[in-house]
């Protein structure tokens, strides 16, 4: 309740929320409607006034720019799939396939070809599965992996895609490509899990989205990338990474743990309280979550 | 800004000399042009100072570099980007907070109008706990207001006028845009892919991971030399001041190792700055893709290059190199 009047005291003119403060990005405000559906006190008007503002960020391809005034369609769409049907108002259909069409640009035969041509090892594990790219025409990786991989389930849940084979498909390579991401410590980071040799080591962020993605997954790999989050909780001192930590673990019912009990573990810096727009929609979802419906799942 | 700025290449210099750079890519492992950028006569000063630890000394040796370089910014916007990238108590990968807020107290004094701290990591999306965990909460008082998060700021799309890159635009934050002038302030540091990173390849933290992502992947697939020198055609206002207290080895920018080299290097040449900080680590700055595509191979003569203060020879350590990258080396 308290996190919701939050958001609505920073709900911009126009309808939208920034990041901190100024104008209206896509990605802020996607989270802190699906915060204030999940908060189930109404405010429709606000509610309505942030889909108005979210609708003109909507491309004629079918995707969503990440604010009004960039034109390229990029990652946020997922987000706006996010969305309960009773809160949206733009195009849902058009905005699916964008999002089921995007890969990363590692995936295109011309890059695999030239992989080949170059002698260079393209059948590894990580390099088998499409995921998503933040942006058209680059690499897929973890974060955006994710959203579109959660979007797509809850599209295939509510039983509202167009081409149902076509979204299970998408949603098993996404799945797929979070488990070959997996860093050494069994946690996940932005997606590069080893470089030149070296093992690259894993975010808190990064590891409950992807756990989040992978609920209902049975497999080894997300049991070691649990065993990690829950590591990561014990000392993480970020607001953001203990939300996405806490829903990550809670969607394999493995947190325990509530906000007021203190997170931070022996030694460890208590996390800091939510500062902006997506730290505060984030810790409402968690504690949604916590209550019982996550809204990236249930809603 | 610097009225006296001697010969570093003008935007349209640049601009010409760029487009000729397109044109082709040379062999010998190079990335010279056919035909490169006319030889100058000499580039911006350098300054190359002491600085055994990250003491109050620092205070004074920035408003001496400052001075030194007659950088005059009363009633102008400054602003300071350092890089921060990741946090691992262990190494040293990011900007010490010390040289940033002895910086901002040096501008400050200098009578700079306002003075921010601005950057956008490429890999940790809560800049402002990548920030604390990097000390700069607990170092520069007030830290939150003054600073901004450029993956997150208010962006306007900037087209490139003849680039090198495969990138035609790109949107970028107002707070750099807008500003007089830009501090890059870079930790002296091996990059795995690009030799060295260091104030040119520290612009990468202005290009808004809000748009592009995190990391902002599209410049790796534009050509990671090519948008370094893009970048730097973009901000000809920039003044370098690179941490070469303690730089890091090996494997940069993140898995490396703490090297200690003792110095900091400014200057009002990106370019020239950048191949002296080579110098100092032992590469050959020749040998770097975005120096030999910015500058031209010919133009990168240690003689070329006036100096304040040490010699470059006497503060050079050769920072340990990965073995994809020995070619580098500098023959001394």
């Amino acid at each position: 309740m308290l996190y919701s009047e939050d958001l609505l005291g920073r709900q911009n003119a126009d309808g939208g929320w920034s990041y901190f403060r100024g104008g209206s990005w896509t990605e802020p405000t996607c989270y802190a409607l699906l915060a204030l559906a999940a908060s189930g006190t109404g405010h429709a008007a606000e509610v309505r006034r942030g889909m108005s503002w979210l609708q003109r960020c909507q491309r004629a391809d079918g995707g969503f720019a990440p604010r009004e005034s960039v034109q390229e369609s990029t990652w946020v769409t997922a987000l706006t799939l996010l969305l309960p049907p009773d809160t949206q108002g733009f195009d849902r259909r058009r905005a699916e396939a964008w999002t089921v069409d995007q890969t990363g640009r590692e995936s295109g035969w011309v890059f695999r070809l030239r992989l080949w041509m170059l002698g260079a090892d393209s059948s590894g594990e990580s390099m088998s599965f499409d995921g998503w790219p933040w942006y058209p025409g680059a690499a897929a990786w973890v974060g955006p992996t994710a959203l579109s991989v959660l979007a797509l389930q809850k599209l295939a849940k509510r039983g509202e895609p167009a081409n149902r084979s076509d979204l299970k498909k998408r949603i098993d390579q996404g799945v797929g490509y979070l488990l070959a991401r997996r860093c050494h410590d069994g946690g996940w980071n932005h997606g590069s899990t080893r470089s030149l040799g070296y093992d690259s080591d894993s975010y808190p962020e990064t590891t409950g989205l992807a756990l989040l993605a992978l609920h209902g997954v049975d497999d080894p790999k997300v049991t070691e990338g649990l065993a990690r989050g829950e590591q990561q909780l014990a000392v993480c001192p970020s607001s953001e990474g203990v939300s996405w930590l806490r829903m990550g673990l809670g969607a394999h019912g493995r947190a325990r743990l509530t906000p007021a009990a203190g997170i931070a573990g022996d030694g460890a810096k208590a996390p800091a309280a939510p500062r902006g727009v997506m730290e505060i929609a984030l810790a409402a979802l968690a504690d949604s979550a916590h209550a019982g419906k996550n809204p990236f799942l249930d809603l | 800004m610097n009225p006296k700025k001697p010969l570093e290449p003008t935007r349209r210099e640049w601009t010409k000399a760029a487009g000729m750079a397109a044109a082709g890519v040379a062999a010998a492992g190079t990335l010279e042009s056919c035909s490169q950028p006319a030889r100058l006569q000499a580039w911006a000063p350098v300054s190359i100072y002491r600085a055994a630890s990250y003491s109050e000394e620092l205070y004074g040796l920035v408003r001496r570099i400052i001075a030194e370089h007659a950088l005059d910014v009363r009633g102008k916007r400054v602003v300071l980007k350092p890089n921060l990238v990741e946090f691992d108590a262990h190494t040293v990968i990011n900007t010490n907070p010390k040289l940033v807020h002895a910086a901002l107290e040096a501008f400050r004094a200098a009578g700079a109008a306002d003075v921010r701290i601005a950057e956008g990591p490429g890999h940790r999306r809560v800049t402002l706990d990548l920030a604390d965990a990097g000390g700069y909460f607990a170092t520069v008082p007030n830290f939150e207001s003054l600073f901004t998060d450029l993956n997150l700021d208010e962006t306007t799309k900037v087209d490139f006028v003849r680039p090198l890159s495969k990138l035609k635009s790109l949107y970028l934050p107002n707070t750099v845009l807008g500003c007089d002038l830009l501090v890059s302030m870079p930790k002296l540091k091996t990059h795995h892919w690009a030799g060295a990173t260091l104030s040119m390849k520290n612009l990468f933290g202005v290009v808004p991971g809000g748009v592009y992502g995190w990391p902002k992947n599209v410049l790796h697939w534009a050509g990671i030399p090519h948008c370094i020198a893009d970048l730097h055609a973009l901000f000809p206002k920039t003044f370098a001041i690179v941490d070469g207290i303690v730089g890091m080895e090996g494997n940069g920018p993140i898995q490396g190792t703490p090297r200690t080299a003792g110095v900091v290097v400014a200057g009002t040449s990106p370019v020239s700055v950048d191949a002296t900080c080579c110098r100092i680590m032992g590469l050959d700055p020749a040998r770097i893709g975005y120096l030999q595509l910015t500058a031209g191979v010919q133009n990168l003569g240690e003689e070329l290059i006036p100096q304040h203060g040490e010699r470059i020879d006497s503060v050079a350590t050769n920072f340990a190199l990965l073995p994809e990258l020995a070619g580098l080396r500098l023959s001394r």
